[in-house]
Formats: C-alpha cells, sequence, structure tokens
C-alpha cells in the first residue's frame, strides 16, 4: 500500500505519537532533575499535607523510582518508533511498535498507581484515567480501524 | 430516510478513519475527565485527611463543604449574582441556610437536592463542550466540496441526504463520545468518591448528559452551514472556532463597554444554556425547545447554501 493512501486518521494518530513522545521526553528530564534535587527542597514552609506527600517521595527508595523511569523510556522511545512508523504505514514499526507502546504504557500507569500513594498525590484516581485514554484509544484503532492500513 | 441513515451511519463508523473523530474523542475525554479531575481531586483530598485525622471519612461533612464553597461560584457562573455581590455577602454576617434557600431556589437545587459535585462538573462542560465540538464537526461537507469528491457521491444520492445524514452522524458520534465521559466520571463517584447514593447520581447523571447531547445540536448545526458555505476544511475549522468563542468573548468584553452588546449572546445558546439544569420544568423545556430551533434555523440556513452552490 503506497503512502498516498494513508488515512488521515492514521495522520493525526502519528502527530499525537510524536507530540507526546516530546513531551513525555521533556517530562522524563524534569522528573530527573527532581530526583536529583529531591533531598535539598525545603519542607519547612510546607502546609501539613505538602509536608508529608514530600517527605514520603523524599523516602521512597532510588530502585522504585527507577522501575518507573525504565517503563516511560520505554513507553517513550516506543511512541517515537511507532509515530514514524504510522506516516510510513509499516507493519512492524506501526502496528506491532504501536502495540508494544500502548501495553507498556498502560503497564506502566498501573505500576505508578501502585507505588505512589494517595498520600503522595498518586494512587488510583482520574489521572489515571486520563494517562489511559491514548494507549487504550491506540490499541483498540490498530487492531480495527487501521488494521489494513498498516501492511508495508 | 434510508440514505440519510446510510450516510449517518457511514460517517459515524468512518469519523475515526477521517482523523476528525480521533481529535475530537482525544480533546473530549481528555477536556471532559480534566474538568472531573480538577473538581474531585481537592474532595478526595479532604476525605484523606478525614480518614488521617478522625480515623473514618464523613461524607455529610464533606458535602456540606462543597455547597459552601459552591454556592457563591454556582451562583456567579448562573449569572443570579455579580462578583462584586458575591464579595460583600462574604463581608457580611453569614445569613441562615434556609434563607439562602428561598433566596436561590436554583442554586439549592444543584447543589443540594442533586450531588453536588456532579452539578459542578455538569456545570463546567455545558461552558466548555461548544468549543470542543467543532473539532468534530467542521469537516462535514468542505473537505469533499475542496477534493471534488461530492460529485461522484451524488451520482448515487442527493444533496439533502448527505447534508442531513452528516449532521445526524456528528451528533450522534458526538452524543456517543458524551456518554462514554458522563459514564466514565459517575462511574468513579459511585466507586471511589461515595458520598452519594448510586441512584441519585445515574438519574442526575442522566439528565446532565440529554443536556449536553440537546445543547451540542445547534452547535454542530453552526458548524454545518459554515462547512456547507466553504470550501476549505481548515477555513471552516476556523470559522467555527471564531463564530462560537468569539460572540462569547464579544459579547462578554463587549458588554462592559456597550450595555447592549451583551444580547450578541443570544446569537447562540451562550445566553440561556445553563437552564438546560434548572428545576423548574418549563425553564428546561424552554431551553431545551430554544436549542432545536436554533439547531433548525442554522441547518435550513446551511441547506438553502449547500443546495444552491456549485460543487
Amino acid at each position: 500500500m503506497n503512502e498516498e493512501k494513508r488515512p488521515g486518521g492514521l495522520t493525526a494518530l502519528a502527530v499525537l505519537n510524536l507530540v507526546f513522545a516530546g513531551w513525555g521526553f521533556l517530562s522524563l528530564l524534569a522528573f530527573g532533575a527532581f530526583l536529583a534535587f529531591r533531598d535539598k527542597i525545603p519542607t519547612e514552609n510546607m502546609d501539613e499535607a505538602e509536608r508529608a506527600q514530600m517527605e514520603a517521595l523524599q523516602e521512597m527508595s532510588l530502585s522504585s523510582f527507577g522501575v518507573i523511569i525504565a517503563l516511560s523510556v520505554i513507553a517513550n522511545v516506543l511512541l517515537l518508533v511507532a509515530g514514524i512508523g504510522y506516516l510510513k504505514q509499516k507493519r512492524i514499526l506501526g502496528r506491532m511498535v504501536g502495540n508494544g507502546y500502548a501495553i507498556v504504557s498502560i503497564i506502566s500507569s498501573v505500576v505508578s498507581a501502585r507505588m505512589f500513594t494517595a498520600e503522595m498525590g498518586g494512587g488510583v484516581n482520574i489521572a489515571t484515567l486520563i494517562g489511559l485514554i491514548y494507549p487504550v484509544v491506540t490499541l483498540i484503532l490498530l487492531n480495527t480501524t487501521f488494521r489494513d492500513d498498516l501492511t508495508n | 430516510m434510508r440514505h440519510i441513515r446510510l450516510i449517518c451511519l457511514h460517517w459515524c463508523r468512518h469519523a475515526m478513519r477521517s482523523g476528525s473523530g480521533l481529535v475530537y474523542l482525544m480533546v473530549a475525554l481528555v477536556f471532559g475527565l480534566s474538568v472531573a479531575h480538577i473538581l474531585i481531586m481537592p474532595v478526595e483530598q479532604l476525605m484523606l485527611k478525614q480518614k488521617r485525622e478522625l480515623g473514618q471519612t464523613d461524607p455529610e461533612a464533606v458535602n456540606q463543604m462543597i455547597v459552601g464553597v459552591g454556592r457563591p461560584i454556582a451562583q456567579w457562573v448562573l449569572g443570579l449574582r455579580s462578583m462584586q455581590e458575591i464579595a460583600e455577602e462574604s463581608a457580611a454576617p453569614p445569613s441562615s441556610a434556609e434563607d439562602a434557600r428561598a433566596d436561590d431556589p436554583w442554586t439549592s437545587y444543584l447543589l443540594e437536592e442533586k450531588p453536588a459535585l456532579l452539578s459542578a462538573i455538569l456545570l463546567v462542560m455545558l461552558f466548555g463542550m461548544p468549543f470542543v465540538i467543532s473539532f468534530l464537526a467542521f469537516n462535514q461537507v468542505s473537505g469533499d466540496v475542496q477534493s471534488r469528491g461530492l460529485r461522484y457521491l451524488l451520482l448515487r444520492t442527493e444533496r439533502r441526504h448527505i447534508y442531513f445524514g452528516r449532521f445526524l452522524g456528528v451528533a450522534l458520534f458526538s452524543t456517543l463520545v458524551m456518554a462514554l465521559i458522563v459514564a466514565t466520571i459517575v462511574l468513579y463517584m459511585t466507586m471511589k468518591i461515595r458520598i452519594y447514593p448510586g441512584g441519585a447520581l445515574l438519574v442526575w447523571a442522566a439528565q446532565g448528559f440529554a443536556a449536553l447531547a440537546i445543547l451540542m445540536l445547534p452547535y454542530i448545526a453552526l458548524c454545518s452551514l459554515i462547512s456547507a458555505s466553504v470550501d476549505s476544511p481548515f477555513l471552516s475549522l476556523v470559522l467555527a472556532k471564531v463564530a462560537i468563542a468569539g460572540v462569547l468573548l464579544v459579547a462578554v468584553l463587549g458588554g462592559l463597554a456597550w450595555k447592549p452588546a451583551k444580547y450578541l449572546l443570544y446569537a447562540l445558546p451562550w445566553a440561556w444554556q445553563c437552564h438546560l439544569l434548572h428545576p423548574a420544568s418549563s425553564h428546561w423545556m424552554a431551553a431545551g425547545g430554544a436549542c432545536l430551533a436554533y439547531t433548525s434555523v442554522f441547518l435550513m440556513v446551511g441547506y438553502v447554501r449547500f443546495a444552491k452552490r456549485d460543487l
């Protein structure tokens, strides 16, 4: 199938992938900066709830953060590669990698919700559901609407 | 009717392939759930604090807090009180709850008789969803006019079938997305927040969903009119955005300088769309009827333009 027949929805999905991947890498940078300076953040002027939240984050082990960062890096790389795959309508780079991204991203959301408790401002809440929208939509579209468009 | 039904279902099925459906689905879901998150998060934190300090949550106290904070905001949003009046009232000694109820039955209905948190979410969605709908409805016919693709379609059907079929397709898709958003929020509130009875939430959510679904119709019809009048989908999107947001902006800002400018709000349902959540049946029925009247006018003007234009 040549690229001229690429449906508008697949192009939109590719653009969203590239935008979200860029956003994801920027978020990872910010998260890395937080990890580097988390022990130096002063908590004296915070209210009780904020202090409890910050202290819980400061006490969390680096290995736990490592798992979340590793999953986020993998999801963002897959997101970027799948975006290019959608544009070229590739079966492996597009459909397979896109499905891989969706599964890793769903696992990442579940793991994050389990690791960050409600006291830390995490847990299962509507933000978790918002985070699940794109991977779930990707998973559905790649295996139904765009299944026959990613064949190169 | 068979052609209209076929075109409607075909448009709905292919909305995701065309891109506009996908973008609308993403924007609407993120907007709707973000509104819910912003309003629910402080309540969850309050409940967490209660659990930490008292060992259990007190749903009645949480609800009282929501009503107390939400009342002046709701009164301002509904246009019942100005910012200045609210500021003066908060500086004066607190009046009794009975007085407030007698003063303002609409706010009491939304915050005390109905689940207050869901009322707040529905009010924000009623305000915000008209801005989102143009992402779905902007390209009903303009793309096909630009590519001359309609000529091939017109060998098999008529212009009126295409025009009204696609309008109904957009309305159906938008209604399904709205149902998904409202259902997700209600499910979350029923399972996680648990300060309102499930039945009350379900009934109020059904009313709110109906209000949202009806409110979208005039805005979709406006997009049909714009889409039938221009050749470029991008221009159609820009004009739809400018028309929907511009009316509100010019009326609000213009009203500050010249009072009669506020009547521009009546060019679209902006002025009275909150009445879809009014306790008096005469109000919400009139608001619903007006929505259908706006829809008919926009649709008919658009159809006249579409029927006469060179394709």
